[in-house]
């Protein structure tokens, strides 16, 4: 019964995090076409400018809204400065993800000269542990598995049931199309930026809480978010998000029954083995779509 | 005036000149054909007019008193400049009403939602799809109501101009008969109508003014039945006498 509920909760509060990881990730893809590979420094640079605003007292009501519209701000002007001048030319998906990488390696640099080197942590969402039916849990991870169904939700009714939402599927269909109907496909390309960075943020803020941050921190989540898109799919931004949970599943029965250490090499051997037999990913379909 | 003017337009892709120093004026109110053998450069000059996906490399593009070869295909559309493609419906994954909607809310701006919301529904009405199909994906639908899709996906947008890339290809005899009425009941409205299509017989019945596209420049411009009377035209068509001895 115990390691049961250890692994349910060790899956769904890993699965929330790859979740929150990975679904900015696709919803660039799905929509522009292209792999951020900045993604990850977004996570780290949303933990630390959540810092800085805990370190300067504000409140997390605050903190937490404040830091993703930042974010949300930089990830817009990421777009506008390392993707949108390379739309329509030929190779754009390698160019990008040599531009975001080199982007991602500034963002890293300047997090360093700006805060130094040495570990931070984030205070947690919520303080304190409690026993649910005999197990552990910190109330940090508690909140993490209930915030980001919630966020993730809100996300879904955003792009299927407002127009804004309307016009980003649009656009993650048929950019010439979207042209023809009036849609402004440069700002929902910003919009697309803004939202996943804005989102990283969040991730970056539920990994700061209950790990040290420094500034590589977003290397090995941005290899987790990867692996969850193209586990679940690039056609669309519910499959990372159902392959999220799966993998923290995975990951959680793993970890439990054979260590840490060889948890990557099994999920590793069981994505290659799904990519042999469905190359467009478990839920996945042969054209892109946000839903 | 003139709706749209072209002037001396020309695009080329390397050394093939797609487009050379096209020129044709359309009136307010008419429809327009556009006739041309395959590769004669008809759908690239829906593409320089509209912006999308590129603008001409020479000349000078005029829709509704304003110059717009440089501007972006979104700018483009708002000016009341709406296009049809060939053969893909705009978005497959989307529903109908979807689809419809899109182009209600966003092709002119300043609409509030319920005004986009009943051009859309008014738009389907106008080209026949019922009520039943507004749930159901693009994709899902037969080729002739895809045409229908996309004529009322143009028809929401509430454009002044209107151009069909190819609405008969693929369709059955009765089919084109009822696209025939569709784009009368849309040209009714107001809308001005630039045609191009291979079905001589489709445009004949359609057009007040006919051109014919050659290797990239104008062969001739006038009405129909001068235009498919002409020797240049049947030569471009169908070769030379001497060809075929």
């Amino acid at each position: 019964m115990d390691a049961a509920l250890q692994i349910l909760f060790g899956g769904l509060f890993q699965g929330s995090l790859f979740a929150m990881m990975a679904v900015g990730l696709a919803l660039i893809w799905t929509t522009i076409g292209v792999f951020n590979f900045s993604h990850g420094v977004m996570m780290m640079l949303g933990a630390y400018v959540a810092w800085q605003l805990s370190d300067w007292s504000l409140p997390l009501f605050i903190v937490l809204p404040a830091t993703m519209l930042i974010m949300a701000g930089v990830g817009w002007l990421l777009q506008a400065s390392v993707v949108r001048p390379l739309i329509g030319r030929p190779n754009i998906v390698l160019v990008v993800v040599i531009t975001t990488l080199a982007a991602a390696s500034l963002i890293e640099n300047g997090v360093l000269e700006v805060w130094g080197p040495r570990s931070k942590q984030l205070p947690t969402l919520i303080e304190g542990n409690t026993q649910i039916l005999g197990v552990g849990v910190s109330m940090h991870q508690i909140a993490i598995i209930l915030i980001t169904p919630v966020i993730l939700g809100a996300l879904w009714l955003f792009l299927n049931r407002t127009r804004l939402g309307l016009a980003l599927r649009a656009v993650a269909q048929n950019e010439d199309a979207s042209l023809l109907v009036g849609l402004n496909v440069t700002a929902l390309y910003g919009l697309a930026f803004a939202i996943a960075a804005a989102l990283a943020a969040l991730a970056g803020i539920f990994m700061g809480g209950y790990r040290f941050m420094s500034p590589v921190m977003g290397a090995d989540p941005l290899l987790k978010a990867l692996i969850v898109v193209v586990f679940g799919g690039l056609s669309s931004i519910s499959g990372p998000i159902f392959a999220a949970y799966l993998i923290g599943f995975f990951e959680a029965i793993c970890s439990y029954y054979f260590g840490l250490y060889w948890t990557p090499a099994l999920l590793f051997a069981v994505l290659i083995l799904m990519l042999m037999i469905k190359p467009e990913g478990l839920f996945g379909a042969k054209t892109r779509g946000l839903a | 005036m003139p709706l749209l003017e072209v002037e001396s337009v020309s695009k080329a892709f390397g050394s093939l000149k797609a487009l050379d120093k096209v020129s044709f004026k359309v009136e307010p109110g008419e429809i327009f054909g556009i006739a041309g053998p395959n590769g004669s450069g008809k759908s690239t000059l829906f593409n320089v007019i509209t912006g999308i996906p590129f603008g001409p490399d020479s000349g000078r593009i005029v829709f509704d008193g304003a110059e717009i070869q440089r501007k972006a295909g979104h700018e483009i559309a708002w000016l009341g400049l709406a296009r049809t493609f060939q053969r893909e419906t705009s978005f497959d994954k989307l529903t109908v009403f979807e689809n419809v909607l899109i182009s209600g809310a966003y092709g002119k701006p300043g609409r509030s939602p319920e005004e986009a919301r009943a051009g859309a529904l008014e738009a389907l009405d106008i080209v026949g799809l019922p009520r039943s199909s507004h749930g159901r994906l693009a994709e899902e639908l037969s080729v002739f109501d895809r045409k229908c899709l996309m004529l009322a996906t143009a028809a929401a947008m509430q454009p002044k101009m209107l151009l069909l890339d190819e609405p008969a290809s693929g369709l059955t005899k009765p089919e084109i008969e009822t696209s025939i009425g569709l784009i009368r009941k849309i040209a009714d409205l107001g809308v001005t109508i630039v045609l191009i299509e291979h079905v001589l017989t489709f445009l004949m019945s359609l057009s007040q003014h006919l051109l014919v596209l050659n290797q990239g420049q104008v062969l001739t411009i006038g009405n129909p039945k001068d235009v498919i009377a002409d020797e240049r035209v049947i030569e471009a068509y169908l070769g030379t006498r001497k060809a075929a001895v």
